[in-house]
């Protein structure tokens, strides 16, 4: 006789149980760190720890939900063709400003990397740290990170983003919508997206794009950028 | 419905295939990414067979990643030691990422 966190549906049920009170929670408390995910992450560690369930019972539930990253990626190209009307005119600045932020954020990651002199696997786990979650963690895959310690990091990223990003726009004279739509995109994806929609559709769309668009570009480099740095992958 | 995440299914098993059979970095989910972006872009299928599926997916894959973060747990030791070195990479690429694509996508993009 296996206990009843041992089987699937604990891990699955607890997840969404968790996510929709998270999200309930959110929508009469408007204030920013109440980000859905990051609330029901917490919570769900403390029921563990509380309980005394171990990661990996929980996970046999949860690397069900876990499974529906790979089409929610193949969702993101649709997502893409759906958006790239609204922004063709300007597409070779777009993808121009896309480029040189996806590249300052790896660039940023190695140099401070090796400047504190942080172990290896930082550089790993999070060289793909602006993208979106399901996207950062197949590269932490192929970079042989913490795809784990890659999730936390990133959602943390597109919260801070979410919260700061279009004030701090402001204030260093970015006046343009749509350029702090696909600032927010590059460098704080999804949760990021998020705040742009909130801005308006336009800046939402130019957001959506950055992010599907550095999702791509951060796949093809950084392996590369990692393999230089470390020495292996 | 299920037809639309038939073909959201197909274009993941193509692009999985293509990554297990040839030697590209790319994981095949992002290739079905790129897959199916051209196909619609050929208009070999139609924005209406995929939508209602693609919808659904976008809407809960904020779900679909919480046992990733709920990973973090078997790091705690970790995360306790690095804390110092893991924020000040977050918060200062993140800065610098959002001022570079912003000035760039500012100076140079037309207004029509």
């Amino acid at each position: 006789m296996i206990d009843f966190y041992q089987l699937p549906i604990f891990g699955i049920l607890l997840t969404v149980v968790v996510f929709f009170a998270a999200r309930a929670l959110r929508n009469n408390i408007k204030f920013v760190l109440f980000n859905p995910v990051l609330i029901a992450i917490t919570l769900i560690i403390l029921f563990l720890v509380v309980f005394d369930i171990r990661f990996e019972d929980y996970n046999k539930g949860g690397k069900y939900l876990s499974f529906f990253l790979g089409p929610a990626i193949v969702a993101l190209g649709v997502l893409f063709y759906e958006k790239y009307q609204l922004i063709r005119h300007n597409i070779y600045p777009f993808l121009l400003a896309v480029g040189c932020g996806g590249l300052i954020s790896i660039a940023s990651v190695s140099l401070i990397s090796i400047v504190m002199n942080a172990p290896d696997v930082i550089i790993r786990s999070l060289v793909s740290m602006s993208v979106t979650t399901p996207i950062a963690i197949e590269i932490t895959k192929i970079t042989e990170g913490i795809p784990s310690l890659t999730a936390g990091v990133v959602i943390a990223v597109g919260v801070f983003g979410n919260a700061f990003g279009s004030g701090f726009l402001k204030l260093v004279g970015i006046q343009s919508q749509t350029a702090v739509g696909t600032a927010l995109g590059t460098a704080a994806h999804g949760i990021g997206t998020a705040r742009a929609i909130e801005i308006g559709p336009l800046p939402g769309a130019y957001s959506g794009l950055a992010m599907c668009v550095n999702g791509i570009l951060t796949t093809l480099i950084s392996p590369y950028v990692v393999l230089w740095i470390v020495g292996s992958i | 419905m299920l037809k639309a995440f038939l073909w959201i299914f197909l274009f993941l098993g193509i692009g999985e295939l293509i990554s297990y059979v040839t030697d590209v970095p790319i994981p095949g989910n992002i290739l079905g990414m790129i897959l199916i972006f051209s196909a619609l872009k050929l208009k070999l299928i139609h924005l209406k067979d995929v939508k209602p599926a693609s919808d659904q997916l976008l809407k809960y894959m904020v779900l679909f990643y919480v046992p990733y973060g709920v990973g973090l747990m078997s790091y705690f030791d970790f995360i306790s030691s690095y804390w110092m070195v893991l924020s000040v990479i977050a918060v200062v690429t993140t800065l610098l990422t959002l001022y570079i694509t912003a000035l760039v996508q500012q100076k140079l993009e037309k207004h029509d």
